[in-house]
């Protein structure tokens, strides 16, 4: 179990005129991902989905909240305290082309951490070699045709595979997939996608799944948690299946209503929500970050911040939790033909 | 919006939109182990006036063959058959030096794949718009700046702005926008557009389809897309060509082709997208990989490996294209299935 509360991440830009201007990556982002569990974050480029799994990877500190991990607060611990229980999260990027040591055969890029591993559990060497075919068979892919090949022989879904299969080798409790499956070819995505339900399953590894695209978010935790991410804030968060569904912030209702319609096989939703396009994006002082581009902003959103909750109002509490003042339901989503 | 696209463009909408025939259009890759082809006996026609999406995976040749349209294919590849038929210009691979150089933008625009990154990063927007125009004659250099900053304004932008501006200071949205703009200005009535919408924000990715939608109508183009990405074709074609291996193995109406897709691969290439609604127990991962250059069958259909319903003769015979009620269709098993029964095997 890792939950996080409060993340906060401040980016400071050096330089300029005016001297060093302060950007807010993460803004008061708490989360939880269980045993097996699945959290999803949405965003757009610059929303801090990214900044997020650096800081649950370790590789990035952040500025406030805390982060703990089975039951350790991380913040008290020092720096070589903390590795331990980093090592417990592992990332996959969404490069696998530059994610491999080109140099090394698949064989070498295993062996390394499981002989890391065979030391700090107290198993012997023979035990590397079975593992990694274990975990190769794990990621579904071929031992013997893949370990003594290199990564360049091997096609994007497969390399993609072996980094996953990397990342098992520290027996991780959480995967963090940072768009895993951008650059796979489109007929292979899917694969990827189940692997890492499949993974949750059988392994009860959790998966922070970090994308752009929503409908990928499905295939990995339609049974877990979505949260969308704006300018660092999560605007809405909720079951995937339910928020995907049945969106209720005017964000979140945009991002669905900008994927493409396959005509044919859908029909578009009743309605579809365009956010206001700006030239330069300007964020109002102390009120919702998302105001100024929202197509059903009010004086009230100029001024004061909505917080993360259920209340809309009265009689409009929704499932899920939206940082809106005026939250509603529209039907943006497409509809299956024959549905 | 739409008061300012009406006096410049009134010429140009006057004008028919051209259409292009490419036919057995073969390009080959000079590789250790021989001339291979990318492309390989292509028939496609794009309709004048219409927006012809081509969705491929990596290696299908769906780069090359846009490409091809400008004769631009770099060695080691080159064009090996085939022919490109533009109205108005005639076949374009015969074209050499300057009658080529003067076409490319005058009558064939192209938006390169990662537009974001096509541009100088030392000019202004403003500089590039005139080297081009300087570079293809254009005489009245101000009423070329006109042009563009209405083409500009028409997509949402602050067109004086944007020429002021480098690259650097425009987001991925806008330096998208200034590459259809820079396809666009000297009146070109072809526009090709590869990976139009790729390293792009949904919602940004959403406008430019709009926008790509909204001027092709006003300006009357003739216009190819080209992707990986079903959606975005979905979303803004009128009629959809399925490559694989270097082939069409797939063409019709966008709408009869994913509601009642016939080819093997373009069922499961549609299983396979991740999709906002749906039963998720359907989808699935075609198996198996696209193939490389390399990795093609010399014989036979190019994807009997991947397919489900492959047949003794689809290892020896290389498919034909089938042309049946406004629709194309390269399958043996397609093929004889709709000549028997109506979609009875596949569930």
């Amino acid at each position: 179990m890792i939950t996080g509360t409060g993340i906060t991440k401040i980016f400071k830009q050096r330089g300029g005129v005016l001297g060093a201007r302060e950007v807010p990556a993460l803004r008061g982002v708490d989360f939880a991902i269980a045993k097996g569990g699945a959290a999803s974050f949405i965003g757009e480029s610059g929303s801090g989905k990214t900044t997020l799994g650096r800081i649950i990877a370790g590789l990035e500190t952040h500025d406030a909240g805390e982060i703990v991990i089975d039951g350790v607060p991380m913040s008290p611990l020092s720096h070589r305290a903390r590795q331990p229980y980093f090592r417990r999260v592992q990332l996959i990027h969404q490069d696998p082309y530059s994610a491999l040591n080109p140099t090394r055969t698949i064989h070498q890029t295993l062996e390394a951490p499981l002989r890391l591993r065979a030391k700090q559990t107290g198993r012997p060497r023979s035990w590397v070699d079975g593992r990694a075919e274990e975990l190769l068979a794990m990621v579904g892919i071929d031992p013997g045709y893949v370990l003594p090949r290199y990564p360049h022989q091997l096609s994007g879904g497969m390399r993609q595979r072996v980094v996953i299969a990397r990342a098992l080798t520290m027996d991780p409790e959480v995967l963090v997939a940072d768009e895993a499956v951008s650059m796979i070819d489109v007929s292979l995505r899917l694969g990827i996608l189940a692997l890492l339900k499949d993974l949750r399953e059988r392994l009860g590894v959790g998966v922070l799944f970090i994308t752009h695209d929503i409908a990928t978010a499905r295939y990995v935790g339609d049974d877990g948690e979505l949260y969308v991410l704006y300018r660092g804030q999560v605007v809405e968060r909720g079951a995937t299946e339910k928020i995907i569904a049945d969106p209720v912030h005017p964000y979140t209702q945009s991002l669905l209503s900008a994927i493409p319609v396959l005509h044919g096989l859908e029909r578009p939703g009743a309605e579809r929500v365009v956010p206001r396009e700006m030239q330069r994006e300007g964020l109002p002082d102390g009120g919702c970050l998302f105001a100024r581009r929202c197509p059903f902003s009010t004086e009230r959103c100029e001024s004061e911040m909505p917080v993360l909750g259920r209340d809309g109002g009265p009689g409009t509490e929704t499932e899920q939790e939206h940082a809106c003042f005026h939250p509603e339901r529209r039907g943006v989503i497409p509809v299956g033909v024959g549905e | 919006m739409t008061a300012h696209t009406a006096a410049p463009h009134m010429a140009a909408r006057d004008m028919e939109a051209p259409g292009v025939r490419i036919r057995d259009l073969t390009v080959v890759y000079k590789t250790p182990s021989g001339e291979l082809p990318a492309v390989r006996g292509v028939d496609i026609a794009l309709a004048p006036g219409t927006i012809t999406g081509v969705v491929g995976e990596s290696g299908s040749g769906k780069s090359t063959l846009a490409l091809s349209l400008l004769n631009a294919v770099q060695p080691p590849g080159r064009i090996a058959a085939g022919s490109v038929e533009i109205d108005g210009l005639g076949d374009v691979l015969t074209l050499r030096g300057e009658d080529l150089r003067r076409a490319r933008g005058r009558q064939v625009g192209y938006v390169f794949q990662a537009a974001q990154n096509s541009l100088n990063p030392l000019k202004t927007i403003g500089k590039q718009l005139l080297d081009l125009g300087r570079s293809h004659d254009v005489e009245d250099l101000r009423a070329l700046v006109r042009d563009a900053k209405d083409l500009l304004a028409r997509m949402g932008m602050d067109g004086a702005r944007v020429l002021d501006s480098y690259q650097h200071e425009l987001s991925g949205g806008m330096r998208q926008r200034v590459g259809i703009m820079l396809a666009l200005v000297l009146n070109a009535k072809v526009v090709v557009l590869d990976e139009p919408t790729t390293a792009l924000d949904m919602i940004t990715q959403a406008t430019i389809l709009r926008i790509i939608r909204e001027v092709h109508e006003e300006r009357a183009l003739t216009t190819l897309v080209i992707t990986h990405d079903v959606g975005a074709v979905a979303e803004v074609a009128d009629s959809l060509a399925v490559m694989y291996g270097g082939r069409v193995v797939e063409h019709g109406p966008v709408t009869e082709v994913l509601g009642d897709a016939r080819h093997p691969y373009t069922q499961g290439l549609i299983r396979a997208i991740p999709r906002l609604t749906g039963d998720l127990s359907l989808a699935r991962a075609l198996p198996g990989r696209p193939p490389t250059l390399g990795t093609l069958p010399k014989q036979g259909c190019v994807f009997r490996e991947r397919c489900e319903r492959r047949m003794d003769v689809c290892e020896t015979d290389e498919p034909m294209s089938v042309n049946r009620d406004g629709r194309t269709v390269a399958c043996h098993a397609t093929d004889r299935h709709l000549t028997l029964v109506k979609r009875k095997e596949f569930v």
